[in-house]
C-alpha cells in the first residue's frame, strides 16, 4: 500500500474547478515527480492534500482518509508542505521559522541531532540564525523552507517547485538536499516541478498533469526515454 | 525642578495603566487586525469581579491573580463564543460586534453592580517617599512596579516561549503558520484571552483613583487608542513606550499648561491620536504597512 493514495480528486477555487479527478500514488519513501505545463493543477493537488482548498474524491495518507481533516491536523500527521511561495514568515528570525518546524517534536534529544544536520546541509542559514527571515536571499529562503520542513520530521515532504527563481548552481545544491534527505531518513517526497528533466532525474515516478487530469504515468526512465512524452508534455 | 519630577512619577503611574490596556488593544489588533472597542469595558467587569472577590474575604494579593485568570477564560469564551461563528466576516463587522459587545458589557454591569461608583481598595500607601529629592506616592510606585512586572510577564511569555512564538506565527501569516501544524484559530481565542486578562490590570489599578462604576473605563479606553497609536497600534513594545508618554504628556499638560486644567486631558489624547495618524500613521514603532486584508 502506499504512503499517500489520491483517488479521483476533484478540487477548485468556488465555481471554478481545476482539478477533474485526479489520481496518484507515493509509495512510502520514494521520489514522486508530479509535472506539467503551469496552470495545470500542480499547486491545488498539492494544496489539496493538505486541505488548503476544498475536494471530493478520496485522499490517504498511510491509510487513514484526509477528508474534512483541517490543515493543522493533516500536517500533524506526517506531512510538511513547502508551499508556492516557501512560506517564510518573514516576520519572524531564520531561528524563529526553524523552531516553529519542530515545535511539535517531543524527542528533545533527536531534535538537536537534526539541528545539527540542518546546520551542516546549509551553514548559511547557522550564520543566519538571529536575522529576521526577510533578510535572506532567494535561495537561502528556498534553503531555510526545506530545513524547517525536515525538522518536522515528516514521512512525506510535499516540495512546490523548490528551483522557482533560484541560480542552476544553488537548484544543484539544494536538489542535492532533497536527495540525502530521501535516502537516508526515508522521507517520501512529492515533486512540483517546472523543470522535467531535474524532477525526472530525482524520482522514481512521475506524473504529468494537463489541465487538471493526469496526461501521462508512469516511472521516471519511461518519461524520459518517450520522446513523444517528452515533446508534447515536458518540453525539452 | 522637583514638582516636574513628582509629575513625572505620576505621569508614568498613570502611563502603566494605559500601557496595560493599549497592550491589551494591541495583541487583539496583531492577531485579527481588528480594534476591540470592547476592551475596557471587559477590563471594567473583570475589575467588578475582583472587588467581588475582595469584599468575600479575599486578600487583595489573592484577588489579583484570580481575577486575571478569571478575565483569561472569560477571553477566550467571547471569542469562541462571539467572534468565532464571525471570524471570517469584513472587519466592519467585526468592528460593529465588539461596539454591541462593549454596550452590552456595560448594561450588564449595570443591572448586576449599579451606577454607584464604589470604592476600590488599594494595597499602596498614598504616602510619599523621596527618591532623589522628588516625592514620590507609594501608590505611584506600586502602580508602575505592578504594570510593569504584567508586561515584562507578557513580553517573556510572546518571545521566549514556544506557545508565543506560535502566537506571533498564527497572527502575521496565518497560512503558512497552519502549514506548519499551528492552531490559527486557537490561537486567536488565546490572544483573545491574554489581551482580557492584561486589561483587567489596567481596571484593577485605576478603580482606587477613578472609584469603580460602569463606565469607568470609557475615557481610560481613549488614552489606551493613543498609546496604541502612538506606539504603532501593531508593536507591543511601541503600546508600552506609547501608554508612558501619554500618561506624562497628558498629566504634564494638566498641571502646567493652564488653559488644559483637568477637563481637557482627553482633547490632549484625542489630539495625539489625530496628529500621529495624520503625521506618522505607522507610530513610533510600526512598520510601514503592507497588510493583508
Ligand atoms: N486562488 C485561486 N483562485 C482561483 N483560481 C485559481 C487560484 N489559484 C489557482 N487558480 C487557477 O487554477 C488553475 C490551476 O492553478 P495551479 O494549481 O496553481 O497550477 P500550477 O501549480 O500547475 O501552475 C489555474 O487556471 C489557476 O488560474
Ligand atoms: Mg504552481
Amino acid at each position: 500500500m502506499a504512503l499517500l493514495e489520491l483517488e479521483e480528486v476533484r478540487a477548485g477555487y468556488g465555481p471554478t474547478s481545476v482539478l477533474h479527478g485526479v489520481s496518484l500514488s507515493v509509495p512510502e519513501g520514494q521520489i514522486v515527480s508530479l509535472l506539467g505545463a503551469n496552470g495545470a493543477g500542480k499547486t491545488t493537488t498539492l494544496r489539496s492534500i493538505t486541505g488548503g482548498v476544498h475536494w471530493t474524491g478520496d485522499i490517504r495518507f498511510a491509510g487513514r482518509s484526509l477528508r474534512r481533516m483541517h490543515t493543522e491536523d493533516v500536517v500533524r500527521c506526517g506531512i510538511a508542505h513547502v508551499p508556492e511561495g516557501r512560506g517564510i514568515l518573514t516576520e519572524l528570525t531564520v531561528d524563529e521559522n526553524l523552531k516553529l518546524g519542530s515545535h511539535l517534536r517531543r524527542d528533545g534529544a533527536a531534535v538537536r541531532k537534526d539541528y545539527d544536520r540542518v546546520f551542516e546541509y546549509f551553514p548559511v542559514l547557522r550564520e543566519r540564525r538571529g536575522l529576521s527571515a526577510s533578510t535572506l536571499s532567494g535561495g537561502e529562503q528556498q534553503m531555510l523552507a526545506l530545513a524547517r520542513a525536515f525538522l518536522m520530521k515528516p514521512r512525506l515532504m510535499l516540495l512546490d517547485e523548490p528551483s522557482l527563481g533560484l541560480a542552476p548552481l544553488i537548484v544543484r545544491a539544494i536538489f542535492e538536499i532533497i536527495r540525502t534527505i530521501n535516502t537516508e531518513d526515508r522521507v517520501a517526497v512529492l515533486l512540483v516541478e517546472q523543470n522535467a528533466r531535474l524532477a525526472l532525474e530525482m524520482s522514481s515516478d512521475a506524473y504529468v498533469l494537463e489541465v487538471g487530469r493526469v496526461a501521462v504515468s508512469g516511472t521516471s526512465s519511461e518519461l524520459k526515454g518517450n520522446d513523444a512524452v517528452r515533446r508534447s508534455y515536458l518540453g525539452y | 525642578m522637583q514638582e516636574l519630577l513628582q509629575q513625572i512619577v505620576s505621569g508614568i503611574a498613570t502611563g502603566g495603566i494605559f500601557a496595560s490596556l493599549a497592550l491589551a488593544l494591541v495583541l487583539i489588533y496583531n492577531a485579527m487586525g481588528l480594534v476591540n472597542f470592547a476592551q475596557g469595558e471587559m477590563a471594567m467587569l473583570a475589575t467588578f469581579v475582583a472587588l467581588a472577590l475582595i469584599d468575600h474575604g479575599m486578600n487583595y494579593w489573592i484577588a489579583f491573580p484570580v481575577t486575571l485568570v478569571i478575565a483569561f477564560a472569560g477571553g477566550i469564551a467571547i471569542e469562541r463564543v462571539v467572534i468565532r461563528p464571525v471570524e471570517r466576516a469584513p472587519i466592519l463587522t467585526l468592528v460593529i460586534i465588539t461596539l454591541g459587545l462593549a454596550t452590552l458589557i456595560n448594561g450588564l454591569a449595570g443591572f448586576i453592580f449599579g451606577y454607584v461608583p464604589r470604592a476600590f481598595p488599594s494595597p499602596f500607601s498614598v504616602q510619599t517617599v523621596n527618591i532623589l529629592g522628588a516625592l514620590a506616592s507609594y501608590q505611584d510606585l506600586g502602580v508602575i512596579a505592578v504594570s510593569g512586572v504584567v508586561l515584562l510577564a507578557i513580553y517573556m511569555l510572546l518571545q521566549h516561549t514556544t506557545v508565543g512564538l506560535t502566537m506571533r506565527a498564527a497572527a502575521h501569516h496565518p497560512e503558512a503558520s497552519r502549514l506548519l501544524g499551528v492552531h490559527v484559530s486557537w490561537m486567536l481565542a488565546l490572544g483573545w484571552g491574554l489581551a482580557s486578562a492584561v486589561g483587567s490590570v489596567s481596571g484593577i489599578m485605576v478603580a482606587p483613583i477613578l472609584l469603580l462604576q460602569p463606565n469607568m473605563m470609557q475615557t481610560i479606553i481613549i488614552y489606551a487608542f493613543a498609546a496604541a497609536v502612538l506606539g504603532g497600534i501593531e508593536s507591543p513594545l511601541g503600546a508600552v513606550v506609547g501608554g508612558v508618554i501619554v500618561g506624562v504628556t497628558v498629566n504634564l499638560a494638566g498641571v502646567y499648561l493652564p488653559f488644559v486644567g483637568g477637563d481637557l486631558q482627553l482633547a490632549v489624547a484625542l489630539a495625539i491620536i489625530v496628529g500621529v495618524l495624520v503625521l506618522k500613521p505607522n507610530g513610533l514603532f510600526g512598520r510601514p504597512s503592507v497588510r493583508r486584508v
